[in-house]
């Protein structure tokens, strides 16, 4: 049975075993983990083989759900309690079985011989003691030495891995530093006591792009120097291409096929891994259409935020801007792309354009008409005619509404269609424009996938048949394939229905593949604004040059 | 004429839709499935059904007049299968206490004894003290008590000689009723206040959030002392308890509106309330289609784990004898006799009610706990 499942081009050994003459330091076999849930069991791994080498690195890469995750902390003994590992797993670490290991051995091999960076640097460090103490415990816990001695030894991983200031750091708690320095942190805490086995589960995923080279990097450097093996969990086919000597496809639990990072990208062979790869964003939208009519004028927009900071006694207001006097023009059929790393103020602007908060100062036209200054009860008769698509679908739909009533909505409150059935009939039709059937108007949320669920609120946005919707990242928190198809289906709806985009996005590629113009935002101002083809070809600032390095090299 | 040709197939969509077997479950469904796992949570689910149904057919389980009088301070009757030569019958049986007609020779007082000659024989739906269902319909049967209608205590008399467990299968009445009413104003005003605070923000919820804390800090026993004593000792009974009722309403409130205003705070800034302002609906059809909806869970819980607190209350305030005056009953006023220690000492049995409150508060928890774990399915 098992035998025939057998993928041809995922075999329990490496495709380069022959070539070798050293053992490799990690020999997972047959590893399966299942998870015991309300009723039975959920398969989450399904015999997962795969051998990692001294002073390499492996890539596991997969969609959500596809147990890259589970699979690390197989290796790692970090599973929950929930979690039954198979009885014929086995994982050898340099020839013994680990997870035949008691749980007093594997601690003492878990930080020490085998160490882990997580996804969320922010979670991943106590915020209450010092990134020194914190450092000092992880060595002293697997080594006998005195404080001063550990003290010191933290202060050399911290030099290690390249953070400014290093002494003064050790003082410091996790709140004081960026994203990209905790990670660090974490990193060398990691390192602290020269482990042999580095598991890097998706490292930069939380991280702006620009920082996301620089850890990539980090981490690739301290290999060589330290003669580390690390597994790498990506969703980032970018990342893996450039920093992965062998790659692992996993799909739903099952290694789908491996290969040398070159052979594999340069000629994939199992069917979802030329999916995957196929996945990329691609394309570029659709030229513009002569003369096309303004749609959106905005001129001078400026968004604030006062921070009260002082004592009770000497109360001080601090003014925030998060967008400092921003003009944008939007065309009929135009695609407008808004980049920025997080704190650009991109959102704010976005939603200040659609009136979703207030701004101080600045004028907004939409079709000629001026929308600045307008109340929320002013504002009600444009709603149906601009809407907007949030980044994230699992917030963005309420849970206790059905489908039906969620994409209704915005009928019911603008008084559109007659009657309830006509009501109806709308929403179907906007259900099967966003690519969903039209029968599922009496389900809840929670029985779609990130994907349907993100179809389900463009059909909310295109019901009202909009002349222009607000893009919030709305690929972001979706799988690679998945984000394929909403960015066809946007390019589609624009095609058949006019519709002007203003497509908010940190990804430059889904940029690349979606909008005419582009204007790049950083610190809630404008550095650079062009057409597309010509901001990432031949960007003009060292902000963007560093944005669109990250995007297509990641180095 | 008649198309015979075949039905098109239905369009299908490059998304393949998969209907897990009860993925498709309305909420009540989903939210009964998850508190069936949890056995507290049944139990007391369970407790909180057998409660509500005594109270409202008190009179009928009760086995006796709740103000008839008899031997004060007679202790718990136990039920018996034996005769009086000790040999077993079927029919339980219950022997009274009564003077017999020796006298000590100490004390020269009559001795009491069991009272072999006499049962009094027990059986179900027995017909005994007249009273009206739902305070209408003339009746006469009782679940259980003696089948010749003479006095049974099981669990002894106080000190009018009264029936203890009659007194407090109907004091459950009055307990109850004020813990339901007291939550449903205080689940009302106080979600209500929490939804508008919590949504609108600002300065008004500013405002509106020190008045809560101005409740909150409230002194509330010597308050309620100094309410209560407000009203006219003649004012009838009814009134009293409207503003028994009324006092502990008006100091419940807050917290209940604290923890809504929390909630909604949180959901005021979440996605879909922003894509419903998107398109256009109005702050009341925000605050009743999507807040309400999703603090509903909340309240629910906040709910069954206030009307404990309600009914220790009143016991609390009964016992000061500041919440409900005689002739009316509740467990409160009747722990009021256990005030005096020798009291206590000689005739624990009066203490009972005690369990009654303690089972009350039991239940209600444990279906608060366990709503707590099944309400948010998603």
């Amino acid at each position: 049975m098992a035998l025939a499942l057998v993928n041809s081009f995922a075999p329990p050994v490496r495709h380069d075993h022959d070539g070798r003459s050293d053992t490799p330091i990690i020999d997972a076999r047959n590893v399966a983990v299942n998870f015991k849930v309300e009723d039975g069991m959920v398969e989450a791994v399904k015999d997962v083989s795969f051998q990692l080498y001294r002073g390499e690195t492996i890539a596991i890469v997969g969609e959500s759900g596809s147990g890259k995750s589970v699979t690390a902390r197989t290796v790692m003994g970090l599973l929950s309690k929930r979690a039954v590992v198979s009885e014929a797993s086995t994982v050898a670490y340099d020839g013994s079985n680990i997870l035949k290991f008691s749980e007093r051995a594997r601690r003492k091999l878990r930080g020490d011989r085998i160490s882990m960076i997580f996804q969320e640097p922010m979670s991943s460090l106590n915020p209450i003691y010092t990134i020194g103490s914190q450092i000092v415990e992880a060595i002293r816990v697997h080594r006998r030495i005195s404080k001063r001695d550990a003290q010191k030894r933290a202060l050399e991983l911290l030099e290690h891995v390249q953070i400014p200031d290093p002494a003064a750091r050790l003082m410091q708690y996790p709140h004081q530093l960026s994203g990209g320095q905790r990670q660090r942190v974490m990193i060398a805490m990691a390192l602290a006591n020269d482990p042999d086995v580095l598991i890097a589960d998706e490292p930069t995923t939380a991280l702006d792009v620009t920082v996301q080279a620089q850890i990539l990097n980090l981490i690739r450097n301290l290999q060589k120097e330290l003669g580390m093996a690390v597994i790498l969990i990506t969703h980032d086919l970018t990342v893996v291409r450039q920093f992965s000597d062998y790659v692992y496809v996993m799909q739903l639990g099952e290694v789908r096929e491996h290969n040398t990072t070159e052979a594999l990208f340069a000629n994939p062979q199992d069917a979802y891994t030329k999916h995957l790869l196929a996945s990329e964003p691609r394309g570029q939208a659709n030229p513009l259409p002569e003369g096309s009519d303004v749609i959106l004028d905005a001129k001078g927009v400026r968004v604030s935020f006062m921070m009260r900071h002082g004592t009770f006694l000497k109360p001080a207001m601090r003014e925030l801007v998060a967008v400092d006097s921003l003009d944008l023009t939007l065309r009929r059929h135009e695609t407008l792309g808004l980049v920025g790393e997080s704190g650009s103020g991109k959102t704010t602007f976005g939603q200040a354009i659609l009136r979703l908060n207030t701004p101080e100062s600045g004028e907004i036209h939409f079709d000629h008409q001026p929308i600045h200054g307008l109340s929320r009860a002013e504002m009600r008769p444009l709603r149906a005619r601009m809407q907007v698509v949030f980044q994230d679908p699992f917030s963005s739909l309420n849970p206790r509404m059905t489908i039906g009533q969620i994409i209704e909505e915005g009928l019911v409150v603008n008084r559109l269609g007659a009657t309830k059935a006509e009501r109806q009939d709308r929403v179907r039709e906007a259900l099967i424009a966003a690519g969903m059937p039209g029968n599922i108007l009496s389900r809840f949320p929670h029985e779609f996938s990130g994907g349907q669920r993100q179809r389900i609120a463009i059909a909310r946005a295109i019901a009202l048949e909009p002349e222009f919707i607000l893009l919030d990242e709305p690929t972001s928190a979706l799988d690679l394939s998945v984000q394929a198809q909403i960015i066809e289906l946007l390019r589609k709806l624009q095609d058949e229905r006019g519709l002007s985009y203003l497509f908010i996005s940190h990804d430059l590629k889904v940029v690349r593949a979606l909008c005419h113009r582009v204007i790049v935002m950083q610190h809630g101002k404008i550095v650079e604004e062009g057409p597309v083809n010509e901001v990432l070809s031949h960007p003009k600032t060292a902000y963007t040059e560093r944005l669109v390095k990250a995007a297509f090299e990641v180095a | 004429m008649l198309a015979f040709d075949s039905a098109p197939p239905p369009p299908t969509t490059e998304l393949s839709i998969n209907k897990p077997s009860r993925g498709h479950e309305s909420y009540i469904a989903l939210v009964w499935r998850r508190l069936r796992r949890s056995w507290t949570g049944m139990a007391g689910l369970v407790l909180v059904v057998l409660l509500i149904v005594m109270a409202i057919f008190a009179d009928f389980f009760a086995p006796m007049d709740p103000k008839a009088t008899d031997v004060g301070f007679a202790p718990p009757q136990m039920i018996s299968f034996h005769d009086k030569d000790g040999g077993f019958v079927f029919q339980p049986r219950v022997y009274a206490l009564s003077d017999s007609e020796e006298l000590d020779p100490v004390t020269f007082q009559p001795i009491v004894g069991v009272d072999y000659d006499n049962p009094r024989l027990l059986g179900f739906f027995v017909k005994g003290a007249e009273y009206r269902l739902f305070g209408l319909i003339p009746a006469n049967r009782h679940f259980f008590g003696s089948t010749d209608g003479q006095p049974v205590h099981f669990l002894g008399t106080d000190k009018f000689g009264r029936d203890v467990l009659s007194r407090a299968i109907i004091g459950s009445r009055i307990s109850l009723t004020i813990a339901l009413t007291v939550v449903f104003i205080v689940t009302i005003i106080g979600t209500t206040v929490g939804m508008v605070s919590g949504y609108f923000g600002g300065t008004f919820d500013i405002w509106l959030q020190r008045f809560v804390e101005l409740v909150l800090a409230f002194p509330q026993l010597p308050l309620y002392l100094a309410l209560t004593s407000l009203i006219p000792v003649t004012a009838p009974t009814n009134v009293f308890l409207a503003f028994v009722i009324a006092v502990m309403s008006a100091l419940g409130w807050a917290q209940m509106s604290r923890e809504v205003r929390g909630k909604t705070l949180a959901l005021a800034r979440i996605d879909y309330v922003r894509a419903a302002m998107a398109v256009g609906a109005t702050d009341m059809r925000i605050i009743m289609q999507h807040i309400f909806p999703n603090v509903m869970s909340h309240v629910i819980v906040a709910v069954t784990l206030a009307i404990p607190s309600v009914v220790l209350l009143e016991s609390f305030l009964g016992f000061l004898g500041f919440a409900v005056k005689p002739p009316l009953i509740s467990w409160g006023l009747m722990l009021q006799d256990t005030a005096t220690y020798s009291v206590i000492g000689s005739y624990p049995w009066i203490l009972s009610p005690v369990g009654f409150v303690l089972v009350t508060v039991f239940a209600f928890n444990a279906l608060g706990d366990g709503l707590r774990d099944a309400v948010d399915p998603y």
